[in-house]
């Protein structure tokens, strides 16, 4: 449904307005990458309802657990884990190197359907080949109410993709599709015990990650984890599957008729939510068929893996703002050089492009190292005693002190100052002056000043701050991040049915020790 | 005529000045000092590693290729009009950009071609300075709104840094005459900047964004050498389809070396990392402010035998990625329904998107072979350079093109091609091929594929001989750049043009006079 104020200042002021508030409610909802234990998983592909942020109800087909699952991963767990008879993308699995996994795949689908399977791209699947099954052109399929039985072994570690392989170009677009992880079985010595373990426990933050390296390789280690998952809506195809849905059948290739082109897609979404749902919380109670979200945070200096998939049919420009990710593997193939593999060989990319069934797992890091002014508006002018603070280089040239709230501060701009003539408390004598703030807009993820966390966010703008406290997704005397949006940048996907903002969007915050990362929110 | 125009464009400032808080609080105003910490003044002279540039934020009018005027939203230049009309890059050192406006003030339509003045638009002698008179920041909002209204460039004015630079980038928003019903704001936000401040970064919803009648000056140091590219990030899918979109280049340090390349590469290594490590190899995983030397420098001193004096795209160690003659391209598209609702009011559609111009650099073929600045008449009747990038490929014989490519499509992904002479992709995303262990993954292919928010780095090389040793690729000789996605080499309803240019093979290029001898002609 179009909306004819889309343009309007108003409109937008009161969708950016409902975004900061839907936030809001949830509290700090920070991600993590949970999912189910097997080795053994009973699934079912079965029909439901999703939700957009524009209130439409989509009609849907999607994995989910024909029985509680073995257990749930993260081990800290979160709040209203649960594996629902049907999500989207649909439950991710996580097993260990080496473990031989079973699922078993119920065929829920209306009879109209027809048949349904799972492709395991990369593994070696086995089926089985007993009554209620049929022969598939990529895979053997589950006959409508019956199971079938794929087995293989879980060779090598990584993050790979796991859809349909029944009439792709209709199942996938439905909501068949989700991602398998494979966690390494030997941790690399150097990744077992880091400073930034060290600084977690400091801070008293819980440690949701699956493991500790992403491969069995030194140089594989990460501090905190996300899933994304691109997929995009065109609901005249799920129309068209709902008005059929009904229609009697006996056909293994179904009785739908579901005109798949032209493809216009209107709703476009990372783990199965568009913005801003997607950055509420893991199972949140207001999205029973979409559990996961994509809501990053991480502090200066951690190691952030991202696992990427492409589902859907397009590509997408997946841009990350703040730095560039080091891409480790493709499909679960680390990417090593040549001549010496212990050093990586994947590139360096600001933009990490997903095509549609592939994978890869990346490094992000942000320490604001170069910027050529203290973050933190450190200072050693002896008028400004709260703006102290030490920077003690290691050997790379951070504050080597996992327990100081400036952990992983560049000592290079230590002390820098970025204002001329501040009238807060930070360094002053910097190259510039900042606008009237009578004159600018204020974001909802602004943190209110242009230095990191609270605390230099309180002594930058004094007593009142600006935006007031409290009012927006990111409050200044709380946690006060640096917010980037991660998106894709092919700008029309970060709309949700000609609204903008919406879509393939969230926002990563690079939060400072003072803040508390509880990825169980 | 020229009254009621100019009294027009005094409208909106003349608003700023009505709810002025004081000469502390000027809405407009340029930020450029003559000398910072880490630069200091030379011999009393403002540093040259300071570089600056002012730009408008607001709208205005291209010429596609089947020669239709189509309504933008744009950054124009508000700085180094001299240049931008010459189809360089606008950005100035503190002593080119620091001028006073007086003795030549700027006119409505400015630049035109033969257009003579650097320096910061509206800058004059502030009355209140003390002394009074100095040049410090203040500006004249007449003549900014003179120039800056409707003067929307497509591409955006061209940045061009050096690495260890510090780069003040105002963004003066002049507000879009043509959608009075509209207040929009305008951000920069530099595209793949590593260790990117939020606060810098152009996204409204993360930070701050300049409202109409003000201006809001960027400072990054400037960041790792490559081809990045800059755009607006205000409702991102309206403001880039509609134009907001730029390039910015980041010159390698190695540019200034003289002795061996990869001892120098190992020293600036290790600078980056505090002092203490090797140098050979990265120190952290996203090589930050480092590039690995290259496999087969002595490790110990770093020397790989090659001695700088060129121009290189990035910090090699080793020469590889030297050039005689570069050129930066935008691959984009417009959808002229868009451009045109987005003038008229009317509800925009996102999810029926469809790009129908296809530009290298604001052009379409042959629009992309036509020297010097293009121009198009606004609906103020005056003529103003639109479109100064020609993408013109003159490559000296036996010598090598860089072409800076990005991508700034909202929609979808485009192929760029080329027909003879082969592409070496020797960058990407703004980072040089190589692995951590310093071997060259760089490659040669006959196409490169972007979609928005990608670039690269690719050499044309044209230094290859034949077995009988005379050249491939002999001056005189014309190639072809172009898309092979067939649909985007058209103007809309033309349906040859869009994504194409040449590649012209030429007896020599002389830097002094910037005199190409020798090309093929048309």
């Amino acid at each position: 449904m179009r909306d004819t104020n889309t343009k309007t200042l108003v409109g937008r002021l009161l969708r950016g307005a409902a975004a900061a508030f839907v936030s809001l409610l949830a509290v700090p909802a920070q991600a993590g990458v949970p999912g189910i234990t097997g080795p053994t998983f009973n699934l079912r592909a079965g029909p439901a309802y999703i939700s957009q942020p524009d209130g439409a109800s989509i009609y849907s087909w999607g994995y989910g657990c024909s029985q509680s699952p073995a257990g749930f991963l993260p081990v800290v767990g979160m709040p209203n884990q649960n594996c629902p008879d049907m999500q989207i993308p649909g439950p991710t699995l996580i097993v260990h190197q080496g473990d031989m996994v079973t699922v078993n795949l119920t065929n829920n689908l209306p009879a109209a359907a027809g048949n349904t399977s799972i492709l395991f791209p990369g593994f070696q699947v086995t089926a089985s080949s007993g009554v209620g099954t049929a022969v598939g052109v990529l895979a053997r399929e589950a006959v409508n109410g019956s199971t079938v039985t794929y087995t293989f072994t879980a060779t090598t570690p990584g993050t790979r993709a796991y859809y349909s392989g029944t009439q792709g170009d209709l199942q996938i677009e439905m909501g068949l599709y989700g991602a398998i992880i494979v966690l390494p079985n030997t941790v690399p010595p150097n990744c077992s015990s880091t400073l930034n373990d060290q600084a977690k426990a400091a801070n008293s933050e819980l440690d949701f990650r699956l493991a500790k390296a992403a491969y069995s390789h030194a140089a594989t280690c990460y501090d905190r984890e996300y899933l994304f998952q691109f997929s995009e809506i065109d609901p005249a195809i799920h129309r068209q599957a709902e008005e059929q849905k009904g229609v009697p059948c006996t056909n293994n290739s179904g009785c739908m008729v579901v005109e798949t082109e032209v493809y216009k897609p209107a709703y476009y979404m990372i783990n199965g939510r568009s913005m801003p749902d997607n950055m509420d919380p893991h199972y949140a109670v207001q999205y029973p068929r979409q559990p996961y979200n994509g809501n990053p945070h991480m502090h200066p200096g951690e190691l952030t893996l991202l696992r990427i998939i492409g589902q859907g049919r397009w590509q997408h420009p997946f841009h990350e703002h703040g730095n560039h990710v080091r891409v480790l593997a493709r499909d679960g193939n680390l990417l090593l050089s040549e001549t010496d593999t212990t050093k990586l060989a994947g590139p360096l990319l600001f933009t990490t492009t997903t095509t549609p069934g592939q994978a890869m797992d990346g490094i992000f890091v942000w320490t604001g190292k170069g910027l050529n002014w203290d973050v933190f508006g450190h200072t050693n002018d002896p008028l400004k005693p709260t703006a102290a603070a030490t920077c003690t280089p290691d050997a790379n040239g951070y504050h080597n002190d996992p327990t100081a709230p400036n952990y992983y501060e560049w000592c290079g701009d230590h002390n820098k100052a970025l204002e001329s003539k501040p009238f807060g408390n930070v360094g002053s004598g910097g190259p510039v002056t900042l606008p009237d703030p009578g004159i600018v807009a204020n974001g909802p993820w602004y943190g209110g000043s242009p230095y990191l966390g609270p605390n230099a966010t309180t002594r930058a703008v004094g007593s009142t701050p600006i935006p007031p406290s409290g009012t927006v997704a990111n409050s200044p005397t709380d946690e006060a991040g640096f917010a980037f949006m991660w998106h894709s940048h092919n700008e029309r996907e970060i709309t949700t049915n000609n609204i903008f903002p919406g879509g393939m969007l969230m926002m990563m915050l690079v939060d400072s020790r003072e803040f508390v990362i509880n990825e169980s929110l | 005529m020229v009254s009621i125009h100019r009294f027009v464009r005094l409208l909106p400032a003349m608003a700023v000045l009505l709810f002025a808080w004081g000469a502390v609080a000027q809405s407009f105003r340029v930020q450029c000092p003559t000398s910072t910490a880490i630069h200091p003044l030379i011999g009393g002279a403002p540093n040259p590693s300071i570089k600056c540039q002012q730009i408008s934020g607001g709208d205005g009018f291209a010429t596609m290729g089947d020669g239709t005027q189509t309504y933008l939203f744009g950054f124009g230049p508000l700085s180094g009009l001299a240049d931008i009309v010459k189809g360089l890059p606008g950005t100035q050192p503190a002593s080119g950009f620091n001028l006073d406006n007086s003795p030549n003030l700027p006119n409505i339509g400015d630049p035109q071609p033969g257009y003579g003045f650097n320096g910061a638009v509206g800058l004059v002698p502030d009355p209140e300075s003390d002394p009074a008179g100095q040049l410090t920041g203040h500006v004249d909002p007449r003549l900014i709104m003179d120039v800056g209204v409707m003067n929307a460039n497509q591409p955006a004015p061209l940045f061009a840094i050096d690495e260890d630079d510090e780069f003040f980038l105002t963004l003066t928003n002049v507000g879009q005459v043509m959608r009075p019903d509209l207040f929009e704001q305008h951000t920069v936000h530099f595209h793949g900047y590593p260790n990117a401040s939020s606060f810098y970064d152009g996204v409204p919803d993360a930070s701050i964004a300049i409202n109409v009648g003000g201006s809001f000056t960027y400072y990054y140091l400037a960041p790792e050498a490559g081809t990045y590219f800059w755009h607006c990030h205000i409702s991102p899918p309206e403001h880039l389809q509609m134009g907001m979109v730029g390039q910015i280049y980041v010159r390698p340090r190695q540019n200034r070396v003289t002795g061996d390349l990869g001892v120098a590469l190992k020293a600036a290594n290790t600078v980056a990392a505090y002092g203490g490590t090797t140098g050979v190899t990265c120190n952290d995983i996203l090589c930050t402010g480092q590039t690995p030397l290259p496999a087969g420098a002595n490790a110990t001193t770093g020397a790989t035998g090659v001695n700088g004096g060129g121009m290189y795209a990035y910090n090699d160690g080793d020469g590889s990625t030297r050039f005689d003659v570069e050129y930066p391209i935008q691959m984009m598209g417009f959808d002229p329904n868009f451009h045109f609702v987005g003038m008229t009011f009317n509800p925009e559609s996102f999810t029926d998107m469809k790009d129908k111009y296809f530009m290298l650099s604001g052009r379409s073929y042959p629009d992309t072979i036509s020297p010097g600045t293009m121009q198009t008449q606004s609906t103020d009747g005056t003529l103003h350079s639109s479109q100064p990038l020609p993408t013109i490929i003159n490559i000296p014989a036996g010598g090598r093109a860089l072409l800076r490519i990005s991508d700034l499509s909202v929609t979808e992904f485009s192929t760029l091609a080329s027909l003879g002479i082969p592409m070496k992709v020797i960058g990407i995303n703004a980072r040089l091929l190589r692995d951590t262990a310093g071997n060259d993954l760089s490659y040669y292919t006959n196409s490169i594929t972007l979609g928005g928010g990608e670039s690269l780095d690719v050499i044309l090389d044209a230094s290859g001989t034949n077995p009988d040793s005379t050249p491939k690729y002999p001056a005189g000789s014309k190639f072809y750049l172009y898309s092979p996605n067939l649909d985007h080499l058209s103007n809309d309803a033309e349906n040859f043009g869009g994504m194409m240019t040449e590649v012209n093979i030429c007896a020599s290029f002389d830097p002094t006079t910037k005199v190409w001898t020798g090309c093929p002609s048309i």
